[in-house]
């Protein structure tokens, strides 16, 4: 998992955004989106220390 | 004049203020990790994606005017967060558990984290309620405060782009990271 993917992905998104181009910064955005789902299941599905 | 007529007239001023509460909170956690040397581990940084991910949606109402779309990607990146830090904070929650990083103002900055997700989800609720929705999304020059906030935002991107490089390289954080990865070397 490249942890420094979605700051990557998501400075472009509000790059495009900057810039004008509304539809790459979505676009990127969404991006950025799929990457955080994933980066979830990757940090997020170890069991929780919290039932006795 | 109704509350809400009024505050979708002040919608911009608020985005603009919002998306600088936002680089706010990400350069003041970017200082705390240099002052203290508390790197941030993977939950940390998927909460910090998050609210850049949240910033953005503010940053397009402030681009090209307010539209519910844009909200839109504020509220989903903020479930997004709310996900990121109400894990972290279940992960620390039993009794006797210190926690992962310094407290500040008692509380930590994941728990600091989840309140502002929820205050962030709030806002984007109550600019919603207001029904404003400009005419065309086309490009529109920013104001002092909103030029002011998006530069912010958009270097706390870079900075934090760069970070994470440093600190991960090009793979996965440890869980509890002490050291940069490319310093290392140096």
């Amino acid at each position: 998992m490249v942890m420094m993917l979605p700051f990557v992905t998501v400075l472009l998104s509000a790059w495009f955004a900057w810039r004008g181009s509304r539809a790459g910064a979505v676009g990127w955005w969404l991006a950025t989106l799929a990457i955080f789902v994933a980066w979830c299941f990757y940090h997020m599905t170890s069991h929780l220390d919290i039932s006795l | 004049m109704p509350l809400v007529t009024r505050l979708g007239r002040c919608a911009t001023c608020l985005d603009a203020l919002g998306l600088l509460a936002l680089a706010g909170v990400l350069w003041f956690a970017f200082a705390w990790q240099l002052l203290l040397h508390e790197l941030p581990c993977p939950l940390c940084l998927l909460q910090r994606a998050a609210f850049a991910m949240a910033g953005v949606g503010l940053l397009l109402n402030l681009r090209f005017g307010v539209r519910p779309l844009h909200y839109g990607i504020a509220v989903l990146s903020s479930l997004a967060g709310l996900v990121a830090s109400g894990r972290q904070v279940l992960l620390h929650i039993a009794p006797g558990n210190p926690g992962f990083g310094s407290p500040f103002m008692g509380l930590h900055f994941y728990t600091w984290a989840l309140i502002t997700f929820f205050a962030l989800l709030a806002y984007c609720g109550v600019m919603l309620l207001t029904d404003r929705v400009d005419d065309r999304p086309q490009p529109r020059p920013l104001g002092f405060l909103a030029r002011l906030a998006v530069l912010a935002f958009l270097a706390i991107l870079a900075v934090n782009a760069l970070s994470t490089t440093l600190e991960c390289g090009l793979g996965p954080c440890p869980d509890n990271p002490t050291d940069y990865l490319w310093l290392r070397w140096l």
